[in-house]
């Protein structure tokens, strides 16, 4: 055991006067978290779109007797996309330019067929060349749709204007002239002053139904027109989700690249300064070398998961964001990323034996980082392989051990199973790598 | 200390790397006292057999047996120490390692002997002979009565190789014993008891320094 300490001190020692390995240490961290926070801002970010108004929209406009303030409608239409006005020159540069995502052309007639509520008026839509176009033709319909939904809660506003008049009658107009409705209600009761004759019975009977249908007119067109309708229920349980899931992800990555490199590398160094052969001599055996580099990826794991989290923690205390557990949970945490680190320093270790140089060593724990780590983002049910291949590589049980730590409100079966799962898979790499090791020796 | 056994010994030892036999099964024997010099050409298996002995390389084949008791240093050719730790941190690690009682002292007494710096100065930015005289110092770590050292005067200056063969004199006369690998057939003439002459592996001559001068001395490097 001492004999490790010794070990590990030394490796320490030696990792602190590696600038270049230090800066790296402590800038890979850094880059993750700005890496997933560029994307995390990209996904809720709000594209530049371009607005042409060839058909030189009013202020207002009535559309089936409402009144629409055109500016604010189309605000708050708009939350997904920044519009921003544009002549059609103008936009054609942009959108080559990049400056914009999406033009949205109002043509000339537009606000006329809107008006007349004979044909829909028809907006034109053009994309820029991209990843990004999908999406963006996405949160352009949606503006499409938040628009059409505005107007069809004037239609039928409109319509059951029409449907009160037949009921109650009074004066309107209808294609711009004047008319007056008795309407059933009226009409009712100008029978009940009739004879009671059973031809008066039929047309009150009708003037009943008729009555009791028409009162239902507005539920049915609603209806028609929202035949489903999504209803966002509100969260519970859960909170903090996206920065959890997002702490587990750069975490898991950052360790995995972490104690695969200095695992790795530091056994395959020992090799290049001629030293194992020494320390092979009797002072340290091959096996407390692998447990030397083990400690040393379960310690750095440790450090550097703590500083990331402790960081998640500060930026959830200081925007006051509320229910979450950044403290609380910091214990449990420290076990998974010890665990982590762990397992996946035996597994740089037996790389580090196998490689045998420190520079093939780090090389073929960079190249082998990104296929665990990917193998670990494919979701079971689309390559179920691709799981099982995970399942025996130490990163999904990271990430899965991390997010139950974090954020789960009863996380004690997942972290046990997976902390199991590293175990296990920690023996047997570190098994395997004290095998190798020997070849070190030659 | 007893001499009915030697202090180091190598029964019918060979070593095999993949499909290469960097050395055939060789018996050689250290007794108290003497001096054993290994000579012959580049890729001879000088080294792998002083490795044998240390105990840094396991045999394919025999075995190494050591009187109980009896420690070895060992010195490798290529200087075996942690480039980014000063000569008197690896001096420290090394000492505690071989379980030193007082690893700084230990390690200050070598700093002076071999005339190290002592500033924190990485052992990689030392000069060749120094790192050459690190790892002499460390190999004396533990006082061995056994030194086994692998063409150790390849980088020393003329002063430092004085003071090396007088300390392996030093070892000798209290009993302990030095193997060495050398070129340098001087040095064998002035230093060693007996030589063993190694060949493409193989061990070819064993036995006096008059012998081998006799009988292999003008062929052994034809």
């Amino acid at each position: 055991m001492n004999r490790i300490v010794l070990l590990l001190r030394k490796d320490t020692l030696v990792l602190w006067r590696s600038p270049v390995l230090l800066g790296i240490l402590i800038a890979y961290p850094l880059a993750i978290a700005i890496l997933v926070g560029l994307v995390a801002g990209y996904a809720s970010s709000k594209p530049r779109v371009a607005l042409v108004d060839e058909d030189n929209l009013p202020a207002t406009v009535v559309v089936g007797g409402k009144r629409f303030d055109v500016h604010h409608t189309i605000r708050q239409a708009s939350r997904d996309v920044k519009l921003v006005r544009l002549s059609a020159d103008s936009a054609e540069h942009q959108l080559r330019t990049g400056r914009v995502v999406a033009v949205v052309t109002v043509p000339p007639g537009f606000i006329a067929s809107l008006k007349g509520m004979v044909k829909s008026p028809r907006l034109e839509l053009q994309l820029a060349r991209g990843t990004i176009s999908s999406r963006v033709e996405q949160q352009v319909q949606a503006l499409v749709y938040s628009l059409n939904r505005q107007l069809q809660r004037a239609y039928i506003e409109h319509n059951l204007r029409y449907v009160s008049l037949i009921l109650k009658g009074g004066d309107s107009s209808f294609l711009g002239q004047p008319i007056d409705v008795l309407g059933i209600e009226k009409a009712e009761k100008l029978l009940d002053a009739m004879p009671d004759t059973p031809r008066n019975g039929q047309l009150r009977g009708f003037l009943h139904d008729a009555r009791l249908a028409l009162a239902n007119t507005g539920d049915a067109l609603r209806s028609t027109a929202h035949p489903i309708e999504l209803v966002r229920a509100p969260v519970r349980g859960r909170t903090w989700i996206l920065s959890a899931e997002v702490q587990a992800y750069a975490l898991g990555l950052t360790i995995t690249f972490l104690a695969l490199m200095l695992a790795a590398g530091s056994l395959a160094a020992e090799r290049d300064e001629n030293v194992i052969g020494r320390l092979a001599r009797g002072l340290v055996g091959l096996g407390h070398l692998i447990w030397a580099k083990i400690a040393l990826a379960a310690g750095v794991a440790l450090v550097l998961g703590l500083a990331i989290s402790i960081a998640f923690g500060a930026v959830i205390e200081i925007g006051g964001i509320t229910r979450g557990e950044p403290w609380r949970r910091l214990p449990l945490l420290v076990v998974g990323l010890l665990l982590a680190g762990a397992c996946l320093g035996a597994l740089g270790a037996l790389l580090g034996a196998l490689a045998r140089e420190a520079r093939s060593a780090s090389l073929v724990a960079v190249l082998v980082v990104m296929p665990i780590v990917f193998l670990g983002l494919i979701p079971r049910e689309v390559v179920p392989p691709a799981a099982w291949a995970s399942d025996v590589l130490p990163f999904a049980h990271s990430v899965r051990f991390f997010s139950a730590a974090l954020y789960d409100l009863d996380p004690w079966i997942d972290v046990l199973r997976e902390g199991l799962w590293l175990v296990v898979l920690g023996a047997v790499f570190g098994g395997l790598a004290r095998i190798e090791a020997r070849r070190l020796l030659a | 200390m007893s001499s009915e056994s030697p202090l180091l010994a190598a029964r019918g030892v060979s070593r095999r790397f993949r499909r290469t036999t960097a050395l055939h099964p060789v018996d050689v024997e250290v007794w108290d006292g003497e001096a054993v010099a290994l000579v012959g050409p580049n890729g001879a298996g000088k080294s792998t057999l002083l490795s044998l002995l240390a105990g840094a390389l396991e045999p394919s084949e025999g075995s190494i047996q050591r009187r109980k008791g009896v420690r070895v240093g060992w010195a490798p050719q290529r200087p075996a120490q942690y480039g980014r730790l000063s000569a008197r941190e690896n001096l420290e690690l090394f000492a505690r390692l071989e379980g030193e009682h007082d690893p700084a002292a230990a390690a200050e007494r070598l700093l002076i002997e071999f005339g190290l710096p002592g500033k924190a100065k990485p052992s990689s930015e030392l000069s060749v002979g120094n790192r050459q005289r690190l790892n002499l110092a460390i190999a004396l770590l533990g006082d061995p009565e056994v030194l086994l050292l692998d063409e150790p005067t390849a980088a020393l200056d003329p002063e430092q190789r004085r003071r090396l063969w007088d300390r392996a004199t030093a070892l000798r006369e209290a009993g302990g014993a030095l193997v060495f690998a050398t070129q340098n057939m001087e040095e064998v003439e002035r230093v060693a008891d007996r030589v063993a002459a190694l060949r493409d592996g193989r061990l070819v001559h064993i036995g006096s320094v008059e012998d081998y001068d006799r009988s292999l001395s003008d062929t052994l490097f034809a």
